[in-house]
């Protein structure tokens, strides 16, 4: 038996110990209390979000992309659609509806013979994914497909079908480069367009004015809220939100114009564009070889586009924006203006032209003009495109006044246009030539430049700019191709284009007449006579530009007319002309007739008036 | 028998916070078994209703037995369980690979390693109080550590890791509690530290890849040079510890105790590195960062945190909790069960379910502490630690600071078994309080 005392002791002991255990089992509850305050007061919200996100598998409804009109759209009255958006059908299922293996390979080799698909592709697509993951079998089908299959469902048990929308190029080729295209958001763009909500699964403008105005025209997908289980079993849709369509676009493009040059460049290379050049505005935009964007954004596509992209001629690029070339015998105009400007020459200034030029220095040189054209004035030079004037005018103002005044003209930086891909043209320098040549400028390099000839390269955009300066005095405003953005409904206009001044170029009345009436002449009786005849009084200059060519034949020239119309118009009524043809045959002969057959068009359209 | 007095004696806040805890765990056995897509219920709650109403009956019946009695028949109680559990571990019915239940004509099951728990801390507190005086020596405590290792070895067996693990911290406890020398007990857990903490960090390692560069744990990696070196310390240990007896220092006892922890630690890593299963090891490494296995163990504590998260302050109403409705929440009417409280109950719910197994907890404490006899006293504290210890590495787990091991929220969870014994467990409270008041 325990005496008192030592079983009181050890009773004291054992409270103690109790308490002990106490402590601790009140210290592993506050903890626990903690961690609750912590999960659901502290983070809380965090944890509501991923709750949602476990069981929202939404579907997304895409949104109609806007549309896009010529410049002549009228409210309510006639447009030309340029391109526009069809109504299809994307035929799906789910395979976990399905109740045995047997039954779903029945039904899926009976509809995919309908469709013409392949069936052994679908089922093992179908085996790849979560069974209760929808699985599209075709995308872009009939309504009458649609109707066969809703009017069999014995045939077609859990086949559904859901609305699409497939973009239509209502003129395929012509609008191939200004226009542009659509495709799948690619991984780099998709990072750069996540922060305005674009979503993995989209499409997105690839080149031109689609890439340009996307956010304008893509609208807002909404979506189906879905409730699923973790077995993605569908427990509950409801419309999350209706989507919102994209704006449609008026563009300034006039699609009679734009036909005219797409018809008169014809089968040649090269590139046409034609803008109000007091306003910026343009009215064609054509670059061949070209491709039709029709196919480009068809499904099952991968063979035309790897033969476009092997293409040696390059079809995916813009000429009109995205390559320069020698601006050849039409930089004779800013020579001239370069003399003029600087005064160190006066329009009646002339020189001789024995049809050979020869410079003397180090080692004799002979240049070359392709006639033997006598004396000659300024204006008379520019008609006749004398480069042996052109040579002794130039060495007798120097190099660096030739290049500043093209520099002036922004013919070596962006003209801004909206649509993506510009490059700038290139004016060289005396310090260039010495860093990539450790040579210094020679009279020889002035005496080519004069011309456009040598180191010089220019866009048909940049001479564009250029020559619609020459018709504004000097204003130069920057090219662009929409007009106007429309509500989807065309109902209201929510923003209109305003032309943008890029720059204004002094230039004295003097250089202005004088440049213009060489320009005239060369219509009249120089080297675009052709254009004589014209209903309305044309002025432009040809050039003929060698380059470096890979085959050394005749068509290693390539042909450049530049020019405006009206001549004695005000700046409202002209419309400025450049046409660029690669390789062309007979130098300017090639272009000229192109510049013609615009000409002609838009007069009977009455741009003129 | 039950007379006015005896009604009077009863702990009526005990078994209504019982009763209440219950009856809201088959709430939520309700709320958890319905399917929103098939709009039907597993009716897992009917079952749950009927086991309820036998506990009730149990609890009472065995309120009124003198729970000395149960003292006087502790060894039976425990070899008859022991003989049950034993047949199960290789007789029983497997469900999920494990071998823990007997089934009776198909009807219902019973998990004989629920009620082990009850018949050891029984015989435990049974044993403590004759060897009230001896405690204090090491020795004595071997027989509470064979009674204890012996079922849990059988449980491993099953195997059913967290049903074994919770006889641990249980014994522990009672050893504390009936007086047992702190620097035994602290040895004992030094030991089993060093035995999980090596193990734990070559896993991590080899896991996640990380090669070379570290000696020590180069060293620790080869599994028969540690076991040499071990062995080797164990040898010195035992050495000095031989000494002890001839030569009376206290410098020998400074190497024969770190030495024993030290070498017996290595020991035993070397068994959990030998025997215990990768994913065993890795489960432990899951806890610890839940992101190393995302689509494993790892997913459960993830997606029972989004749960509780997403209950914020007031819940989302009955049947409206998203994780769990739409099964995102795992074993949600077992194990994660208090998961579903705190997502359709919202914090207000969690405390009130925390306050509830506090408020139990606290009862028991205070029947042990008031208890007439030793045997009383430390059975109500290991049915106390039973409940405790079920409660922390529950709802630890389910919140993500404990651990996952399979271990349903006592009361609460769904399971025939577990309720049983935890209404008996009840019921032997209340006897031991009714009996306070004999003298």
């Amino acid at each position: 038996m325990l005496t008192t005392s030592l079983k009181a002791r050890m009773l004291e002991a054992f409270r103690i110990r109790m308490y002990f255990v106490t402590s601790v089992i009140a210290f592993v509850f506050f903890i626990i209390f903690v961690q609750l305050i912590n999960l659901q007061i502290i983070n809380g919200a965090e944890y509501e979000e991923k709750s949602r996100q476990n069981m929202e598998n939404n579907i997304p409804i895409p949104a109609a992309r806007g549309e896009m009109y010529d410049r002549n759209f009228k409210l309510g009255k006639n447009k030309v659609v340029l391109v526009s958006n069809r109504p299809s059908f994307n035929i799906l299922t789910i395979p976990a509806k399905f109740e045995t293996k047997e039954k779903m390979e029945t039904t899926i080799r009976t509809v995919c013979r309908l469709l013409k698909s392949d069936a052994d592709l679908a089922l093992k697509e179908m085996h790849g994914v979560n069974p209760w993951e929808r699985v599209i079998l075709k995308e872009d089908v009939t309504f009458e497909t649609v109707v066969t299959i809703a009017s069999h469902p014995n045939v077609f048990p859990n086949i559904t079908w859901e609305d699409a929308n497939v973009r239509v190029y209502n003129h395929q080729n012509m609008f191939a480069h200004s226009i542009g295209y659509i495709g799948a958001i690619s991984r780099e763009e998709y990072r750069d367009l996540k922060k305005f909500g674009y979503k993995h699964y989209q499409q997105v403008g690839k080149s031109g004015v689609e890439k340009q105005y996307d956010r304008m025209l893509r609208g807002k997908d909404g979506y189906i809220r879905r409730i699923v289980d973790v077995r993605q079993r569908t427990e509950g849709e409801e419309i999350g939100l209706q989507p919102q369509a994209g704006n449609n676009i008026v563009l300034t493009v006039d699609y009679q114009v734009q036909k005219a040059a797409f018809d008169a460049l014809g089968e040649s290379r090269g590139g046409v564009v034609v803008m109000r050049p007091s306003t910026g505005e343009i009215i064609a935009l054509v670059s061949k070889p070209d491709f039709d964007p029709n196919l480009i954004i068809s499904k099952d596509n991968a063979d035309v586009i790897a033969m476009l992209n092997a293409d040696e001629f390059r079809p995916f690029l813009n000429r009109v924006i995205q390559s320069k070339y020698p601006p050849a015998s039409t930089f004779k105009l800013i020579t001239a203006i370069a003399a003029l400007e600087s005064e160190m020459a006066t329009p009646t200034r002339t020189y001789f032209c024995s049809g050979r030029y020869t410079l003397r220095g180090y080692i004799d040189h002979d240049f070359y003009c392709y006639d033997a054209h006598g004396t000659l004035d300024l204006p008379w030079a520019i008609a006749r495109s004398c480069s042996v004037y052109f040579y002794q005018l130039g060495l007798s103002i120097g190099p660096t006044v030739i290049m500043r005044y093209a520099n002036y003209f922004g013919l070596s930086e962006l003209t801004g246009i909206d649509i993506p891909g510009e490059i700038p043209g290139f004016i060289p320098s005396r310090q260039w030539k010495l860093r990539t040549f450790r040579q210094p400028w020679f009279d020889g390099d002035t005496v080519n430049m004069s011309i456009g000839q040598g180191f010089l390269s220019v866009t048909p955009i940049g001479m564009c700019n250029f020559v619609s300066s020459l018709v504004t005095n000097g204003v130069m405003y920057r090219p662009h191709m929409v007009r106007e953005i429309l509500s989807p409904d065309n109902g209201t206009v929510i923003s209109t284009i305003q032309p943008e001044r890029l720059r204004e170029i002094p230039i004295s009345q003097l250089t202005l007449n004088t440049v213009r009436q060489g320009m005239r002449l060369g219509v009249l009786s120089g080297t675009s006579a052709r254009l004589a005849l014209l209903p309305v009084p044309a002025a432009g200059k040809t050039g003929t530009a060698q380059t470096r060519s890979r085959r050394q034949d005749d068509s290693t020239q390539h042909a450049w007319w530049v020019g405006y119309a009206p001549f004695d118009g005000s700046p409202e009524q002209a419309v400025a002309v450049v046409v660029f043809v690669e390789y062309g045959v007979a130098g300017a002969a090639s272009a000229v007739p192109i510049a013609e057959r615009l000409f002609y068009k838009m007069y009977e359209l009455g741009y003129f008036q | 028998m039950i007379g006015r007095d005896s009604l009077n004696k009863i702990d009526y806040t005990l078994v209504v916070a019982v009763l209440i805890l219950v009856a809201l765990g088959i709430l939520m056995i309700y709320s958890s078994g319905f399917d929103p897509v098939d709009k039907l219920n597993n009716g897992l709650y009917k079952k749950q209703l009927i086991w309820f109403v036998f506990g009730v009956v149990l609890m009472i019946g065995i309120s009124i037995i003198n729970y000395q009695t149960l003292g006087e028949y502790s060894l039976q109680v425990y070899v008859a369980v022991l003989i049950i559990l034993i047949f199960t571990t290789f007789l029983g019915s497997k469900v999920r690979n494990t071998r823990a239940w007997l089934s009776f004509f198909g009807l219902f099951s019973i998990q004989p390693s629920e009620f082990m728990k009850l018949a050891l801390v029984i015989i435990l507190a049974k044993y403590l109080e004759i060897r009230e005086r001896d405690i204090k020596r090491f020795r004595e405590l071997l027989i509470p550590a064979a009674l204890t290792a012996v079922p849990v070895g059988f449980i491993l067996l099953q195997p059913d890791f967290g049903t074994a693990i919770i006889f641990i911290p249980v014994m522990f406890t009672m050893l504390y509690v009936a007086g047992a020398d702190v620097s035994h007990l602290v040895s004992i857990l030094l030991i089993a530290a060093i035995a999980i903490v090596v193990p734990m960090m070559l896993t991590y390692r080899e896991w996640i890849g990380a090669e070379g560069g570290n000696l020590i744990l180069e060293f620790f990696k080869d599994v028969n040079l540690l076991l040499i070196v071990s062995l080797l310390l164990l040898g010195i240990t035992a050495v000095a510890f031989a000494l002890n007896f001839f030569i009376v220092n206290k410098w020998l006892r400074r190497i024969y105790i770190p030495g024993a922890v030290i070498s017996l630690g290595l020991l035993f890593s070397v068994m959990i590195q030998k025997f215990f299963k990768e994913y065993q090891k890795k489960r432990i490494l899951v806890f610890l960062n839940p992101d190393l296995d995302p689509q494993g163990s790892g997913y459960n504590i993830i997606q029972s945190k989004i749960a509780i998260g997403s209950g914020r302050f007031i819940g989302r109403g009955l049947l409206k909790g998203s994780q769990a409705q739409l099964g995102f929440l795992p074993e949600k009417s077992s194990d994660f069960i208090f998961s579903v409280v705190a997502e359709e109950w919202g914090f207000i719910g969690s405390i009130v379910l925390l306050g509830l197994f506090l408020l139990i907890i606290f009862k028991g404490i205070q029947i042990s502490i008031e208890a007439k006899d030793k045997f009383g006293a430390l059975l109500a504290c290991g049915i106390t630690s039973i409940f405790f210890f079920h409660v922390m590495v529950n709802i630890g787990m389910v919140v993500g600071i404990m651990p996952v091991t399979g271990l349903p929220l006592t009361f609460v969870s769904y399971g025939g078994s577990n309720l049983l014994m935890s209404m008996l467990a009840v019921g032997i409270l209340l006897s031991i309080r009714t009996k306070k008041f004999i003298y």
